[in-house]
């Protein structure tokens, strides 16, 4: 499969275009130097696996539940409402 | 304790105040919640019970916080009704201690912007000439402390948003080092250099704010166990020998020539007090600005991705579901969100993410090793906090890649992840202290030095 998506697919935003004052900052570092080009030496990041938190449901509170509810752009009988999905 | 005013006519007293100003401070006023909460500090008062340093403490959050059962708009049109299920850990931990929460601050939208204009509730006023911006992005958090509308304010930092609009509204400042603070509950806009941060008037006061809300939680595992700093551990100087400085930053044409002359006269007064002064080498701001920015961008590509109006947010219907997500988002984000979503995408493109996102990724680690070096020969290193005083209000809104190059002297040490305090001394927009990972005590200890020597 070879599709090519454009920035304003990926982004999800109508009609978006690369801007200028962005793509400046690019062209910058597309010409910086670097004494290591292997990012995957980057160790500034990385967490320690040995301090998981516990892999374990947490049921969320009442009020916690009924604020996401009324976050609900749509609702009906207590249900989220979405668009229907069509399948490509 | 002094009790010529009750906690009530103390919230009282800044509700007013905050409700009267016309520097769009306020998004959301606390009034209710407030006076309850004062209500109930008064009675302990009443009944002789003791009480916390930070109880009764009005002070101010940046919009972008968690507060369970408020509006958390992140200035934007899209969360402008989205209600917060449940609380940030640094603001409960602020909450627990006492503190009243007053106000949901403005700031720019996502934390997307360094003057506080890009939001849906008006270009936050600067402090001292309201014909100036605020600051930003936590401009809003800023000038509340400065007004005195708020004994002190959280915002949050992720490429100077704490440090500039203190610097610009002559406050004090903290970024603490990244991870110190628990960044649960924080809206996400670049994780890997997000922080929570403090702003307030003295040290002290930063000082208290910052072991109140510091600490390992289970819910960021990038939050780390800290030690609690002390009064007397920061009163003295004595393993303060020797401070650095970017000789880059001072020598080029684009610091206003007053900041620059203000900051080499700090540099001479430092030197008088017997503290030996490196001039450092560092990068160039534009590869500073690019790599940040670059990095940013994704992360905020990435982070923003989940508001589409599906569970939350303003929604706009139309034919099906790409087209509801498109439209929402097409009308619901600011220029300026969609051009950092954009360029977020761009570089995680294939093709573009290893000549642009790996190797700032590549860059990133270049400049934490030269910090790691620096810290081998100096102790300490200031810094002005802006190139150039405060913009008039309009200005940066015309070009966005100027108000990314005055980030400058900000993003590398949210690249570095270092503790950074602004101090409102030095310079018109001040001066930052940054020492070495995790040293946020040593930061502390050498403002209050320089309190006392400039």
């Amino acid at each position: 499969m070879s599709k090519i998506m454009t920035v304003d697919v990926l982004s999800s935003i109508k009609g978006a275009q690369p801007s200028e004052a962005v793509n400046k900052l690019f062209e910058v570092i597309k010409n910086a130097n670097t004494t290591n080009n292997n990012a995957f030496n980057n160790h500034n990041n990385a967490l320690s696996l040995n301090d998981l938190r516990d892999d374990v449901v947490i049921d969320s509170s009442d009020t916690e539940k009924q604020i996401i509810i009324e976050n609900f752009p749509k609702e009906k009988n207590g249900y989220l409402v979405v668009s229907k999905v069509i399948e490509e | 304790m002094n009790k010529d005013i009750t906690c009530t006519a103390l919230v009282q007293e800044k509700l007013n105040l905050l409700q009267q100003n016309t520097h769009n401070t306020v998004n959301t006023l606390l009034d209710t919640l407030a006076l309850d909460l004062a209500a109930k500090v008064d009675a302990k008062i009443a009944n002789g019970e003791t009480i916390g340093l930070l109880e009764g403490i009005p002070f101010g959050i940046k919009d972008v916080y968690m507060v369970q059962g408020t509006y958390t708009t992140a200035s934007s049109d899209l969360l402008k009704n989205y209600k917060s299920a449940y609380t940030a850990t640094a603001i409960q931990k602020l909450l627990d201690a006492g503190a009243i929460p007053l106000v949901k601050e403005n700031c720019d939208s996502f934390g997307h912007g360094s003057s506080s204009e890009n939001t849906i509730f008006g270009a936050v006023k600067n402090a001292i000439n309201p014909d100036l911006v605020g600051g930003g992005s936590s401009g809003g958090s800023a000038v509340n402390v400065a007004k005195d509308y708020t004994i002190f304010s959280i915002g949050g930092d992720t490429g100077g948003s704490v440090r500039q609009p203190a610097g610009y509204n002559n406050v004090y400042g903290l970024k603490p080092t990244y991870g110190r603070i628990s960044r649960y509950g924080l809206m996400a806009y670049a994780s890997s250099t997000d922080c929570v941060g403090p702003i307030a008037k003295s040290i002290e006061d930063i000082r208290i704010v910052l072991n109140v809300m510091s600490g390992k939680d289970i819910k960021d595992q990038t939050s780390y166990v800290s030690a609690e700093i002390t009064q007397e551990a920061i009163s003295t100087t004595d393993n303060i020998k020797t401070v650095g400085y970017f000789k880059n930053f001072i020598e080029t044409d684009a610091i206003d020539a007053k900041i620059k002359s203000d900051f080499l006269e700090t540099i001479e007064k430092i030197k008088a007090k017997g503290i030996q002064v490196k001039a450092l080498d560092f990068f160039e701001s534009e590869t500073l600005v690019s790599t940040y920015y670059t990095l940013a961008m994704a992360e905020t590509a990435s982070n923003l991705s989940r508001l589409d109006g599906t569970n939350y947010g303003n929604r706009i219907e139309s034919d099906n579901l790409k087209e509801t997500y498109a439209v929402t988002r097409s009308e619901n984000f600011s220029e300026e969100t969609k051009r950092r979503i954009v360029g977020g995408n761009q570089v995680l493109s294939q093709g573009f993410s290893d000549e642009i996102y790996l190797k700032g990724l590549a860059l990133r680690d270049n400049i934490a090793n030269n910090f790691e070096n620096d810290f081998q020969e100096v102790d300490i290193i200031i810094s002005p906090v802006t190139p150039s005083t405060p913009p008039k209000i309009g200005d940066s809104l015309k070009n966005p890649h100027a108000m990314y190059l005055s980030d400058a002297y900000t993003v590398g040490f949210s690249l570095g992840q270092l503790p950074t305090l602004t101090i409102p001394q030095g310079t018109t927009t001040g001066l930052q202290i940054t020492a070495a990972k995790h040293n946020d005590e040593l930061v502390l200890k050498f403002a209050n030095f320089l309190k006392d020597t400039i």
